[in-house]
C-alpha cells in the first residue's frame, strides 16, 4: 500500500442506510480521510454521526454505497470485514471493557488470539501503552475498580494494542464525569501528534479546535459543512452550522 | 455492660413486642430441638442404618469389588484436596489471599469431627472407621500439600490442571463398571448412594453443554436452528419428568446409537440429561440477555471472530450470571434422580423401600427417610456452598466495593 501524503484511509461514497424500521439514517454521505489525518465529526442528536462512522468497522451495514478502507472494499466479504476490523480501533462512548479480565488481559486479548502474538511480548507492549495512558500501576485490577476516566483510558490503551492504522471515536467523552474528560481528551491530544488516522465524533469544541484537521458537520443523515476548524468556528458557510453553533457555544 | 448482652438486647429484646417475639421462638425453638433429640436418642433404633449401610451407600455391588469404590472415593477427595489448596495459593490477579482462610480451617476442623465421631456413633466396623479416618487424612495431607507447593506449579500446568476432573470421571467409571482387567459389574447391581451420584453427575456433566448449545440456538439468527431450539425446550419444560422417564425406557433405545443407552439405568440417566438440558438452556438464555451489546461489539470490532468473542468474552459473563440459576437446577436434578425408584432403579430412595419392606426393620420408617433427609441435604448443601464460592471468585465487583478507590 502506497503511503503517498494524500493517501486515502476512509473513502465513503453516497452511503445510504435504512434501518429494518424504515428509518432512513443515512442519506447519501460523501467522506474522505487521508492518512494521518484528524477528523472531527459533529452534529445534533440523531444525525446518523455515530451510525456513519460505526459503518467503517461494519458494525452497522448500509444498503447503498461505497466504503473503501485503506484501500480494500467493505463488503459482505466476511474475510474483509476481519480483515478490516484488524486495522480499525474503535473506542465507545460506555468504555465497554471486559468486566470479568483484569485491564492488563483486556489488552492482551486480542492481539494474542487475532494476531497470534506470544503473551510474553504482547505484555510487554500492553504495559508500555499503559504507561503512555498514565495508568501502569492498574495493570492487575478489574475495570470495575476503576474511575471512568481511567476505564476510558484503558478503552484507548487497548484498542492501540492491535496496531491499528486507523482509531475511531466514538463520544469518548459523554459518559464521563466533567473532571474526567480532561485526562482523557489529553491522551487523545497526544495520539493526534502522531501518525495514526482518527475520526473523533464528539461535542468537544475545544479539543476540534485545537486538534482537528478537518470538522465535519452532518445533520438529517447528511454531512452539511466540512472545513479546517478556524473556519468551521468562525465563518461557516451554511445556515445549518451557524444554527447548530449558537446551540452549543 | 458486656458488649455480647448488648448486642443481645439490640438484637432481640429491642422493644416489648420485639421482646415477646423473640421468648416465643425460643421456646419454639427449644420444644423442637429437645423433641427431635429426645426421639433420636431414646425412641429411633438406628439398627436399621447400621445394619444396612452397605446397601445405602453402594447398592448390591459385590462386596468383594468394593475395593474399586473406595479407591474412587480416596481418588476423588485427593483431587478435590489439591484443587481447595490450588484455589488458595493462587488467589485472583488483584487480591491477596491467606493460604488459610478462618473458613477453610473450620470446615476442615468440622469434617474431622464428623468422621471422626459419625462412624463410630453409627457402630460401624473398625475397618471401615479407620478407611474413614484415613480418607479425612488423605483430604487435610491433600490440601495441605497443594497449599504449599503449589505455587511452584508452572502456568500451563495449572491451566491444565481442570482437566484432571474430566480424567477422574473417566476413571471413575471403568473402576465402577469394570473393563480394562478389571471385573465387569453390571448396572443393575450398582445402587444407593453411589447410584444417585452417578445419575446425577452425569445429567449435571453432560446438560451443561447442552444448555449451552441449546441457548446459544435459540438466540441464533438462523431461523432452522432457533425452532428446533424452541421447540425442544419448550416441549421438554411442558411435559413431567416421570412420563418422559417412561417414555424414554420405551423410546430411547430406538432414538440413540446402540451403545448409548445399553440398559435402563442409562436409558434413566439420559431422560435426565435431556430434561435438565431444557431448563438449564433458560437460566443460560437469561445469562445471554444479561450481557450488554457493547461487549460483542467491542470483542468484534478488535477483530476477534464470532466464535472467540463467544467463548472469551460473551460467555464467561453470561454464565456467572446463570451460576446461581444452574446450580439451582443441578439441585433439584439430584433431587429428581428419587423419581428412578418409580421405574424400578435401586437409588437412594428404592433402596430406602425395600430396606422398609423388610418385615425385620418394620416401622422405622422415620429413621430411614431422616438419614435420606440428611444425606440429599448435605449434598445439596456442598453444591450450594461450591456454587457461592465460585461466584465470589468470578465476580468483578466484589472488590470494587470493598477496596479503596484510586
Amino acid at each position: 500500500m502506497t503511503s503517498s501524503p494524500t493517501h486515502l484511509m476512509i473513502e465513503a461514497r453516497g452511503v445510504q442506510k435504512w434501518y429494518p424500521n424504515g428509518y432512513h439514517a443515512l442519506r447519501g454521505v460523501d467522506l474522505s480521510v487521508h492518512r494521518g489525518e484528524v477528523v472531527v465529526v459533529m452534529g445534533p442528536s440523531g444525525s446518523g454521526k455515530s451510525t456513519f462512522i460505526r459503518t467503517f468497522n461494519a458494525l452497522e451495514d448500509f444498503q447503498e454505497g461505497s466504503i473503501r478502507i485503506d484501500g480494500i472494499n467493505l463488503g459482505n466479504d466476511l474475510r474483509q470485514i476481519d480483515a478490516i476490523r484488524r486495522e480499525v480501533g474503535m473506542v465507545f462512548q460506555q468504555f465497554n471493557l471486559f468486566p470479568h479480565l483484569t485491564v492488563l488481559d483486556n489488552l492482551v486479548l486480542a492481539p494474542t488470539l487475532v494476531r497470534g502474538r506470544s503473551r510474553t511480548e504482547v505484555q510487554a507492549q500492553a504495559l508500555s501503552l499503559l504507561d503512555r495512558v498514565g495508568i501502569k500501576e492498574q495493570a492487575q485490577k478489574f475495570p470495575g475498580q476503576l474511575s471512568g476516566g481511567q476505564q476510558q483510558r484503558v478503552a484507548i490503551a487497548r484498542a492501540l494494542c492491535m496496531e491499528p492504522r486507523i482509531l475511531l471515536f466514538d463520544e469518548p467523552t459523554s459518559a464521563l464525569d466533567p473532571e474526567m474528560v480532561r485526562e482523557v481528551l489529553d491522551v487523545m491530544r497526544q495520539l493526534a501528534q502522531e501518525d495514526i488516522t482518527m475520526v473523533v465524533v464528539t461535542h468537544e469544541v475545544k479539543f476540534a479546535e485545537q486538534v482537528a484537521h478537518r470538522v465535519v458537520l452532518m445533520a438529517e443523515g447528511n454531512v452539511v459543512e466540512e472545513a479546517p476548524p478556524a473556519q468551521f468556528f468562525k465563518n461557516p458557510k451554511h445556515e445549518r452550522t451557524r444554527r447548530f453553533l449558537d446551540q452549543i457555544l | 455492660m458486656n458488649p455480647l448482652l448488648r448486642r443481645l438486647r439490640s438484637d432481640l429484646f429491642a422493644t416489648p413486642a420485639d421482646g415477646a417475639l423473640s421468648l416465643g421462638l425460643i421456646a419454639l425453638i427449644t420444644a423442637v430441638a429437645v423433641g427431635l433429640l429426645q426421639w433420636a436418642t431414646q425412641r429411633a433404633q438406628w439398627a436399621v442404618i447400621q445394619a444396612n449401610s452397605t446397601l445405602f451407600a453402594v447398592g448390591r455391588y459385590p462386596g468383594d469389588q468394593q475395593w474399586r469404590l473406595w479407591l474412587l472415593t480416596a481418588l476423588l477427595t485427593a483431587v478435590t484436596g489439591v484443587t481447595w489448596g490450588l484455589l488458595r495459593c493462587h488467589p485472583r490477579a488483584d487480591r491477596d489471599g491467606t493460604l488459610w482462610p478462618r473458613n477453610d480451617r473450620l470446615v476442615l476442623g468440622l469434617l474431622v469431627v464428623v468422621v471422626l465421631w459419625l462412624p463410630g456413633a453409627l457402630q460401624l466396623t473398625p475397618a471401615l472407621q479407620i478407611r474413614w479416618s484415613l480418607l479425612a487424612a488423605l483430604l487435610a495431607a491433600s490440601r495441605w500439600l497443594a497449599g504449599r507447593f503449589g505455587s511452584k506449579l508452572s502456568r500451563p500446568m495449572l491451566r491444565l490442571f481442570p482437566l484432571v476432573w474430566p480424567l477422574i470421571y473417566l476413571i471413575g467409571m471403568v473402576l465402577i463398571s469394570g473393563g480394562l482387567g478389571l471385573m465387569p459389574v453390571s448396572p443393575s447391581q450398582w445402587g444407593g448412594l453411589l447410584l444417585t451420584l452417578l445419575t446425577a453427575s452425569f445429567a449435571i456433566l453432560l446438560c451443561f453443554p447442552m444448555g449451552v448449545l441449546l441457548a446459544l440456538g435459540r438466540r441464533s439468527d438462523l431461523p432452522l436452528l432457533r425452532w428446533i431450539s424452541v421447540i425442544y425446550i419448550e416441549f421438554i419444560r411442558g411435559a413431567p419428568l416421570i412420563t418422559l422417564l417412561f417414555l424414554g425406557q420405551n423410546i430411547l433405545g430406538f432414538l440413540l446409537p446402540g451403545g448409548f443407552a445399553p440398559d435402563r439405568i442409562w436409558r434413566a440417566a439420559w431422560v435426565l440429561t435431556f430434561f435438565a438440558a431444557a431448563y438449564l438452556a433458560e437460566a443460560v438464555r437469561s445469562g445471554l440477555a444479561s450481557v450488554p451489546k457493547g461487549q460483542m461489539e467491542a470483542a468484534r470490532s478488535l477483530g476477534l471472530s464470532y466464535p472467540q468473542t463467544l467463548v472469551r468474552v460473551v460467555l464467561p459473563q453470561a454464565l456467572r450470571v446463570a451460576l446461581p440459576a444452574m446450580v439451582g437446577q443441578f439441585i433439584s436434578l439430584l433431587q429428581d434422580t428419587t423419581l428412578l425408584s418409580l421405574i424400578g432403579l435401586l437409588e437412594l430412595l428404592g433402596v430406602a423401600r425395600t430396606v422398609m419392606a423388610n418385615p425385620a426393620f418394620l416401622g422405622h420408617s422415620a429413621e430411614v427417610y431422616l438419614t435420606l433427609a440428611l444425606l440429599f441435604w448435605s449434598c445439596c448443601a456442598a453444591l450450594g456452598l461450591g456454587s457461592r464460592a465460585l461466584e465470589k471468585r468470578l465476580d468483578p465487583q466484589t472488590l470494587s466495593r470493598s477496596s479503596s478507590q484510586p
